[in-house]
């Protein structure tokens, strides 16, 4: 031992030398991500921050903020864009828990035929199935009049330019985002866990909710937090299966830009949404341990 | 812990195909009350297969398992009240130790009072007292191996079943692990099917030993039966050390070389062959006792701390391997390569088997 | 390396080439908007205009008055001459974000009055009507067709679905005033008023639970019409004729409807500041707004052009700027919009997140 702690003993410095060198190297490859980030999102962000204190004659204020304080329409603005956001989540929860079941359950070789079928859309124009949910669901659409065809109902029922319309179209494309971290945790799930519950005396029912369930939770929570996270900020699908009775923040922000030309006033609004975001990522951190959601346990 | 209400199981005409291969091959097997019995068959043999089929995770395509008197073929695994040990243990990986452990009687309903001695007792028993708070990953293999034995005993099951429970740990650990098992089921005695792939294992362990193979129970004997009186050569070269030798048939004797080895068994079979355990064979010749007697070259030696494995090619080109014990080995140069060498077996120790060995 | 250095001969002649023509004429960068206006736009005026001055432009589409004014502030102008309304432009006028109109480049002799300012060229007199379906609520004109703004609001006698204007208070609120009672000449008095604002508002929260779209641009008036999305709809008229042309059964009328005009600016430091007020010159001129009609039903804003139109009477008396009906619309105040804009856009936007 006093042999290695002794610099002089032989080759020991260089090879101290050696080693920093090649700490340093493994360091500087993350120079360019970290420049990125820094200039893609940290001075964006900023400047966001910046503008939203500033008011129209170019002076520092608090405007922005007292507004949405002022007009209940801000604070609608948010429930919605809250509201929407959980429901979908729900939805692709009921939608995604099963089908992720299905297809954990299936050999290799068909899981990966309906994981396809699962992913399809995202390699389809957002705008398109977007669209294509509004041709599917409007008053003469498809559905309505097949369904008007076959007797289910009389009258069309209104499904699009509402929040019904926005749910399905949302909960359609955020469903793959939910489905594959909670697949990758079924996945994981080692059969003879199921067997040594039965084993021990615990029905179906029982098994299901005292062990699988919870082995699923870090996927559970990892695709439903991308999926409340990505609903907060989004834009197509409400602003056009919406009908404009769905006012959610991103539309909010849009509709400020482009009818009142109010940079700060769409900052101030960005920021909010940014900083509610950021406070459920870390509620939900808080609750769920969110790293060993998010990164799996060791 | 003493379990009075062990039970019996009886297998009969069990059978599970998948495909055109048999898993299973009408299987009749009974486990007496209280035995440790274990299947030994190599990997592929359907000794799994016959486990689960008890716990009931897979169902047979006919046949009859029975708990006693109680026809179980038809019941789900949840109902079957049997207590199993894991391969990979199976802990539940979001449950601290004592809560695996009480998994089963939370499910029966034993008040929480109740629960908590008995858990206490298990981990008394599995040798972890004081570690019921711990998480499962904070465990060693050793460790997760006892709490799943806890886990499988503690709710006091009629029957326990163990699939290769020992086969993660190393050496020194599995042969303590095995030792402690055996003391397990003394003090339990519960009827126990225990199921390796070590033959070492099962006749360390076991009261009886089904041997199975290609879905089939070949024998199924006490480990001494097995071992000095195998039924066929799967038997003999699969459980211990041996070199199986053609014999010559002749006027109601068996020889060997013109040595005659035994009258003809009363199995019917047109040829037999000679099965010689290593260790039974020595270098000095043994008084007063009926022998075999090999002559040969050395080809091989390999010193091996308490034995010494040695290869020997006979003269008349047959092979066999002996394992004497260090101390009856006068010198080294005795059995240097090419050293000329004569072994002795007693006739005491011959086994013979039907069918022609290689 | 022999590779290498023959691409970059190829880049360095490339270049060579582009520098060359961009000295000769540089194109101008023009933004219009999309579905049947841009197009009636290229057809009737740039394309023909471009030709005859020899001046290259570059068509795309996305106008907004706030991407101009955007591009104006952050210094980084690509925009040559854009398309917005006439509301928008003056907001945007009044931001600093246009450039001021050279008079003796840009001829506006023969313009109506009231169809451009220091800022802007109207470019088209377009008028915000109420559409309906005409297979449920009859032809316009016919009887038992709707008549006027409380017809709109009729819910009882006109049974169905509405939709109205989504995002942007522009023309939302005179319907509603006309609806409920205030005559034509009055409404932007009494909108000047708080109160005339929120009686504005109340009338469309009483319609809303009927409407059942908000549309945000006149390609989704026409959609919303050949879809049979709605029964009724506010919208711009050229949106609905060209609906009509695609074979939708939709009507309007110009009765009580809002006269406005939309035009053409040049953001502040545009790049080519000097080209684009000359391809604004040419395309002001009677000849090509002339063959507008062909493509919307739009009227010009030189009255020149309706002398040397080639267009047939029917066409022509459709126009929304042509004397017959003129006089049934309310001109759009633009002096209300500069001075109440903001403050009615939120009580609208307020109205809209309920």
């Amino acid at each position: 031992m006093t042999v290695v702690a002794d610099n002089t003993a032989t080759n020991a410095n260089a090879l101290i030398r050696q080693r920093r060198r090649e700490e340093w190297s493994v360091l500087s490859l993350a120079i360019p991500a970290a420049l990125i980030i820094a200039f893609v999102v940290l001075l964006p962000v900023g400047w966001l921050f910046y503008l939203s204190f500033i008011g129209d004659d170019g002076q520092g204020t608090l405007e922005h903020y007292r507004k949405m304080i002022e007009y209940k329409s801000y604070y609608r603005v948010f429930i919605t864009t809250f509201k929407v956001s959980i429901l979908t989540t729900l939805i692709c929860l009921a939608l995604g828990y099963p089908l992720a079941y299905f297809l954990a359950q299936l050999p290799p070789r068909w899981a990966g035929f309906f994981m396809l079928a699962v992913l399809l859309p995202f390699w389809t124009s957002l705008l398109v199935r977007t669209y294509a949910w509004l041709v599917l669901l409007q008053r003469k659409g498809l559905l309505n009049e097949f369904a008007i065809d076959i007797g289910l109902w009389e009258t069309p029922v209104k499904l699009v330019h509402n929040l019904t319309g926005t749910l399905i179209g949302m909960a359609h494309i955020m469903l793959p985002f939910l489905v594959l971290p909670l697949y990758n945790a079924m996945k994981k799930i080692d059969r003879d866990l199921m067997h040594a519950a039965a084993n021990l005396g615990a029905r179906p029912i029982n098994a299901f909710w005292q062990i699988y369930f919870p082995l699923t939770m870090p996927g559970l929570v990892a695709g439903s937090l991308i999926v409340f996270v990505l609903c907060l900020g989004f834009y197509v699908t409400p602003a056009v299966l919406g009908g404009g009775r769905v006012v959610m923040v991103s539309t909010q922000i849009t509709s400020i830009l482009e009818n009142q030309f109010n940079w700060g006033a769409a900052s101030s609004l960005g920021v909010v949404l940014l900083v509610a975001t950021i406070a459920v990522l870390f509620i939900a951190g808080r609750v769920f341990k969110l790293e060993s959601a998010l990164f799996g346990k060791g | 812990m003493q379990n009075d209400t062990a039970l019996p199981i009886q297998i009969s005409g069990l059978t599970k195909q998948y495909g055109d291969l048999y898993a299973l091959n009408r299987v009749d097997l009974t486990v007496k009350s209280g035995e440790f019995l274990t299947l030994l068959g190599p990997s592929g043999s359907g000794k799994t297969t016959l486990l689960m089929a008890i716990a009931g995770f897979n169902r047979p395509d006919c046949g009859s398992i029975r708990f006693g008197d109680t026809e179980m073929i038809l019941t789900p695994p949840h109902r079957r009240d049997v207590g199993m040990v894991f391969q990979s243990y199976a802990l539940f990986p979001h449950m601290t130790v004592a809560e695996n452990i009480g998994f089963p009687l939370k499910l029966r309903k034993v008040p929480p009072a109740v629960r908590t001695k008995k858990i206490e007792d298990a981990l008394e028993t599995v040798q972890l007292s004081g570690l019921g708070h711990r998480n499962i990953d904070q465990l060693s293999g050793g460790q997760r191996q006892r709490v799943a034995l806890a886990r499988a005993f503690v709710f006091a099951p009629r029957i326990l079943l163990m699939d290769e429970p020992l086969s993660a740990l190393d050496k020194k650990l599995r042969e303590r692990m095995q030792i402690e098992l055996k003391q397990l089921h003394r003090k339990l005695g519960v009827t126990t099917v225990y199921v390796t792939h070590d033959q070492r294992e099962a006749l360390t362990m076991s009261d009886r030993i089904a041997v199975i193979n290609h879905g089939e129970l070949i024998q199924v004997d006490n480990p001494e039966g097995i071992y000095n009186a195998p039924a066929n050569e799967f038997v003999a070269d699969f459980i211990g050390e041996s070199t199986i030798l053609p014999l010559q048939q002749s006027n109601g004797s068996l020889y060997y070389e013109s040595q005659v080895v035994c009258p003809t068994p009363e199995t019917n079979s047109s040829t037999y062959s000679l099965v010689i355990r290593p260790e039974r064979l020595s270098l000095q010749k043994p008084d007063n006792a009926d022998l075999l007697v090999f002559n040969g070259t050395v080809k091989e030696s390999v010193y091996q701390g308490e034995t010494v494995f040695v290869l020997i090619t006979l003269d008349d080109s047959n092979e066999i391997s002996v394992r004497y014990g260090t101390n009856a080995v006068s010198s080294t140069s005795q059995l240097e390569p090419d050293t000329r060498v004569d072994t002795f077996l007693r006739l005491s120790d011959v086994i013979v088997i039907p069918g022609t060995g290689q | 390396m022999k590779r290498v250095s023959f691409t970059l001969t190829a880049a360095a002649t490339v270049a060579s080439l582009l520098i060359a023509s961009a000295a000769s004429a540089e194109p101008i960068t023009v933004i219009s908007w999309g579905g049947s206006y841009g197009a009636a736009q290229d057809n009737a005026l740039f394309n023909d205009a471009s030709k005859n001055s020899g001046i290259e432009i570059v068509r795309e589409s996305g106008a907004s008055v706030s991407k101009a004014c955007l591009q104006v502030q952050s210094n980084a102008v690509t925009w040559d001459l854009f398309v917005t309304g006439s509301g928008g432009g003056a907001a945007a006028a009044a931001d600093g974000c246009l450039e001021e109109i050279d008079f003796d480049v840009v001829d506006v002799s023969d313009f109506y009055p009231n169809t451009y300012t220091k800022h802007c060229i109207g470019s088209d007199v377009f008028a915000t009507v109420m559409a309906w379906n005409t297979e449920k609520y009859g032809a316009p004109g016919s009887d038992g067709a709707p008549k006027n703004w409380a017809d709109f609001w009729d819910v009882e006698k006109f049974p169905g679905t509405r939709a109205y204007r989504a995002n942007n208070v522009d023309g939302a609120l005179e319907p509603a005033l006309m609806a409920d009672g205030v005559p034509a000449e009055q409404v932007y008095e009494v909108l000047s008023t708080r109160e005339g604002m929120e009686r504005a508002i109340n009338k469309i929260r009483e319609l809303k639970p009927h409407i059942a779209v908000f549309w945000d641009s006149g390609a989704m008036q026409a959609q919303l019409m050949k879809d049979n999305e709605v029964d009724m709809s506010t919208g711009w008229n050229g949106r609905f004729d060209n609906a009509a042309k695609d074979g939708a059964m939709v009507g309007y009328t110009f009765d009580q409807a809002l006269l406005d005009y939309d035009c053409f600016a040049i953001p502040k430091g545009a790049p080519n500041k000097d080209t684009a007020m000359k391809f604004l010159a040419e395309v002001s001129k009677a000849e090509y707004q002339a063959n507008l009609p062909f493509h919307i039903t739009y009227g010009p804003t030189n009255k020149k052009a309706y002398e040397i139109t080639t267009a047939p009477k029917e066409l022509i008396e459709a126009l929304p700027s042509h004397p017959k009906n003129v006089p049934m619309m309310l001109p759009v105040s633009l002096d209300w919009y500069a001075e109440n804009r903001k403050e009615a856009l939120e009580l609208y936007m307020e109205m809209l997140s309920e």
